[in-house]
Order: structure tokens, then C-alpha cells, then sequence
């Protein structure tokens, strides 16, 4: 079973969650908390269990971020949520050595968020233009407030 | 070697688009270039932005349905179909069984048409006219069949949190029948005119390889991935909906070169014609809309990822709920935007004429990149 697998292969890396999630409930079979700076162990050994990079991004919740890294596997039906807190205008690892995939998912985090990640190879503007001056997912950004 | 003879050797930059024909959309790509030979090439996206996931945090669950129709405009069905069942899921509320048996009809008959256009353009792509005009003939078929369902011909907005709004009737079911075998009898022209053309052999076979490797440090997924001969398919592997009960199968290449991809798409085509067939014959009466839906949509605390196989692969809502009518946050996981990331990789050494050859065979819709 991957799932035992990727608990055992996470053991040694003093995560601070890994537990089994509420697959009929929130699609997870493994949730995950780690901090910034176990990332990168993290994803290598998401990488040498097989599991591929299915989604990353950022919710912006007011007083910090939470990064939310999603891993899927081709052989096996097993999804990893991994849920890492990261401090307003605090910086995150990169991954994108270990993952090539997570490139522009960084990218696109940077973009929309203004999270700066450490080591990225060509961290700039992905879905904004280049001389945009703003981050729209955040939640002060101002048309959020919008009219419904 | 060639400074031996006293030439420079000097690069330049080419550019891809934005407006190019061969780009399918608004996209860009900066190509530099040694003669013939790419030696980098960097995707310019973002022309088509339109901000759905800040949309989506400024209005009701329900205000948000039609936005899922504009992402994959080729396969929309697939996306109303995970946004439905993602906040299903988070309301708890079962689909009844017919609406389950129409939506993956509508959803495979919306499968085929996508594969039907990417048939024709990507052979435009390659010089070929005529096949265009074969499939845009057939696809016809299906948008009639789902216009008179959806009331739609392309941005589809049918689903309900729940189930369907409209049911359908013997006239659909007669049509699907007749287009099942329309369909089939039409092989053979389309096998003859293209799969076994040996000018569209030696163009795709051996090139734009993509290996498993490359797929899982990716997340490449659908066609691109199954013709890398990976059986990974969201249907299969992580079965919803209908799916289950329905007997198909999940048709794989063995190289992984553009000729294999092609090969599975028209494979997966066959076999989304046997769902429809079987899901004609099947199909159980009762209620297309599941009794207890609230009217106003206010799902509790929580967060929940809902994954399907759309004509492009696998396709992710990742949805937080706060408890309030307003989701307070969604992310889109579109399946072209991990498939083109991997496309400088893929561009690296080939001769600008496989280029476009290489980025059709991937079946990218930028608006769904863009978003």
C-alpha cells in the first residue's frame, strides 16, 4: 500500500502531522503538515515513492498563508495533501528542482500571492503582465470586495 | 566545428504568436534558435487571464457554474461535472442514479466532439484540409444531440448542484443510437485518409517523445500520458459518477511519440462510444435531481479536492469552504497548464518544423492555461 509507504518514508522527517484523511469526505487519502523548510525533503521523498506534483497553490488566510501541495500517484489511487503555514512576507523553498512541474506552479503562486520563493531558476510574472503591480488573489486586494 | 572554417556561431530569437494559427489561442512562445534547431524555447502565457479563481471569491457557489463552461471551452461538460460533484460532495447530497447515467452520456457525446476537433486542427496543422472537414461533419452531430439537451452548442452549462435541471427523451436517446453507429461506420475512412498515410507516419513516429519519467516530474496526464503507456485515467482510477458501472476500457500506446497519442485518442473515442451504447441501453427511469438540495448553497467548514478525466487529462478543483455562501477559495488544476510546462523541455534539439508538430500532439486550449 503507498499510502503506509509514504507514512513510513515521512516518519524520519518529524513532520508535524501525518495522518490518515477522510478520502469520502475531502478526496485525501494522507494529510500532511510540515514547515517551510521541510519541503524540499518532502517532495523528494513524494518523488522517490513514485507520486507526481498534481496541484500547488496558495489561501490567503488574512494573518498567514497556507501553502497547499497536492500529490497524486499513476499506479495507485493515494492523494497527499500537504498543508505547510508560511508568515506574511516570509519567503518559501523552492521545489522546482526536485519537481520541474512545480516551475510555474510557483510561478503562478508569485503572481497571484507575491510569495517569493527561494532558488526558483526564473521566478516572474506567469498569468499578469509583467508591469502589473498588484497580487489579486490576496484577500485586501481591493476589487475582491466586489458587488454581488 | 564550424568556428574551424572562421564562421561565428551566433544565435537568434524567433518569435511563436502571440497570433499565430498554429497556436490555437493567444499564445506565445520566444524560441532561440541555432539555424534550424531550438535550443530554448519559453511559453509566454497569461494573453487570455481572466481571473476565474478571483471570481470565484466574489460570488455564490451557484453565480460561479457558468464560469466552468469558459475554461476547457472544448470540454466543458467534464468541468461542470467536477465543480457539481466537488460541492456535492461538501453538501453531502447523493445524485440520483439517471442524472448520474445523463451526465456521463452528455459527457463522453462532449469527449468525443474535443477529440473530433483536435482530429481536424491537428492535421491542419500538419498540412492536411480535408480530414477537417471529415470531422467537423460528425462533430455536428453531437452538437445537435447536446443542444437540444444543454440548450448549447459549446460553453455548456447543464449540471446542477444535485443533478440535472432537464431530462432527456426517446428523440435523444434514438439520436445517440444513430450517431453511436454513424460514428463507427466512419472509421474505416478515417483510417484509411489518416492513420495509415505515410507522409503522417513518418511526420509523427519517433517524434516528441515523452517518457514516464518526464510525466510523473510533470504531472502530465491524459492522452499525453496514457500514449507513454501509463493506463492512468481519473475514470478508472479513481472511479465517480457513473463510471463504475460501465464496461470500457483504457487504450495505451508503447512509445510515447505523437504517432501513440494520436492512436489513443482516436482509441478513446471507441471506447466513449461503448459508454454511450451501454448507458442507451441501461439507462434506469426515477428522478434526475436529488431531493434535498438547499436553496441557498452554504456548504460547511471545510475543504475538499475533486479530480475527473477530462478530453486533456486530469482536471482538480481544490475547493475551501468557510461555512459562508461565497467559497473562499478555489484552484483550478487544469490539465493543459502541466502539460505546457513541460513543453520547453520537450522543444529542446527538435527542428523548428516539428514545433508546431510537437505542441499540437500535446492538445493545449489556452484558455483553460490562461484561466
Amino acid at each position: 500500500m503507498l499510502k503506509d509507504n509514504l507514512t513510513t518514508a515521512l516518519a524520519p522527517l518529524n513532520l508535524e502531522k501525518v495522518a490518515e484523511g477522510d478520502y469520502a469526505k475531502t478526496g485525501y487519502h494522507l494529510e500532511v503538515a510540515a514547515q517551510p523548510a521541510q519541503m524540499p525533503d518532502v517532495a523528494q521523498t513524494m518523488l522517490a515513492a513514485g507520486c507526481f506534483l498534481e496541484s500547488f497553490t496558495a489561501v490567503d488566510l488574512r494573518e498567514t498563508f497556507d501553502l497547499v501541495y497536492h500529490f497524486a500517484s499513476f499506479d495507485e489511487l493515494c492523494r497527499t495533501a500537504v498543508h505547510v503555514p508560511l508568515g506574511k512576507k516570509k519567503g518559501m523553498p523552492t521545489i522546482s528542482h526536485i519537481y520541474p512541474g512545480a516551475d510555474w506552479y510557483e510561478r503562478e503562486v508569485f503572481d497571484l500571492f507575491g510569495i517569493h520563493f527561494f532558488n526558483h531558476p526564473d521566478l516572474k510574472r506567469l498569468l499578469l503582465p509583467e508591469d502589473a503591480d498588484f497580487h489579486p488573489l490576496l484577500k485586501d486586494f481591493g476589487a475582491s470586495q466586489g458587488n454581488d | 566545428m564550424i568556428e574551424l572554417l572562421g564562421i561565428e556561431e551566433k544565435t537568434y530569437t524567433l518569435n511563436l504568436g502571440p497570433q499565430h494559427p498554429s497556436t490555437h489561442g493567444v499564445l506565445r512562445v520566444i524560441l532561440e534558435m541555432d539555424g534550424e534547431f531550438i535550443i530554448k524555447a519559453e511559453p509566454v502565457i497569461g494573453y487570455g487571464h481572466r481571473g476565474h479563481e478571483h471570481m470565484a471569491e466574489n460570488r455564490n457557489y451557484m453565480q460561479f457554474l457558468p464560469n466552468l463552461g469558459r475554461l476547457d471551452y472544448l470540454h466543458a461538460l467534464a468541468y461542470n461535472q467536477c465543480y457539481c460533484m466537488a460541492v456535492e460532495k461538501l453538501l453531502d447530497i447523493t445524485v440520483p442514479e439517471r442524472a448520474e447515467f445523463i451526465r456521463v452520456m452528455t459527457s463522453e457525446l462532449n469527449r468525443i466532439t474535443s477529440h473530433l476537433l483536435w482530429f481536424g486542427a491537428y492535421l491542419m496543422d500538419l498540412g492536411a484540409f480535408t480530414p477537417f472537414l471529415y470531422c467537423f461533419d460528425d462533430r455536428e452531430h453531437v452538437l445537435d444531440l447536446l443542444d437540444r439537451i444543454t440548450g448549447s452548442r459549446l460553453t455548456y452549462c447543464y449540471y446542477r448542484f444535485g443533478g440535472v435541471p432537464t431530462d432527456i427523451d426517446d428523440d435523444f436517446l434514438a439520436g445517440c443510437r444513430a450517431f453511436v453507429s454513424r460514428l463507427r461506420s466512419r472509421w474505416n475512412d478515417y483510417h484509411n485518409l489518416v492513420t495509415k498515410n505515410v507522409i503522417f507516419i513518418h511526420r509523427t513516429r519517433d517524434v516528441g517523445i515523452i517518457t514516464r519519467d518526464q510525466c510523473v516530474k510533470y504531472g502530465i496526464t491524459g492522452p499525453n500520458l496514457r500514449g507513454s503507456g501509463i493506463p492512468y485515467d481519473i475514470r478508472k482510477s479513481e472511479p465517480y459518477s457513473a463510471y463504475p458501472w460501465f464496461d470500457f476500457e483504457i487504450p495505451v500506446g508503447t512509445k510515447g511519440d505523437i504517432y501513440d497519442r494520436y492512436v489513443v485518442r482516436l482509441a478513446e473515442m471507441e471506447q466513449s462510444l461503448r459508454i454511450i451504447e451501454q448507458a442507451c441501453n441501461k439507462i434506469p427511469d426515477g428522478p434526475i435531481m436529488a431531493e434535498k438540495v438547499p436553496k441557498r448553497i452554504k456548504p460547511p467548514e471545510g475543504e475538499v479536492y475533486q479530480a475527473v478525466e477530462t478530453a486533456r487529462g486530469s482536471f482538480g478543483m481544490y475547493i475551501v469552504s468557510q461555512g459562508d455562501v461565497k467559497p473562499y477559495r478555489i484552484k483550478l488544476r487544469t490539465p493543459s497548464f502541466a502539460n505546457m510546462s513541460f513543453f520547453p523541455e520537450m522543444a529542446v534539439d527538435t527542428l523548428v518544423a516539428d514545433l508546431v508538430a510537437n505542441l499540437g500532439s500535446i492538445d493545449v486550449v489556452i484558455p483553460e492555461i490562461d484561466r
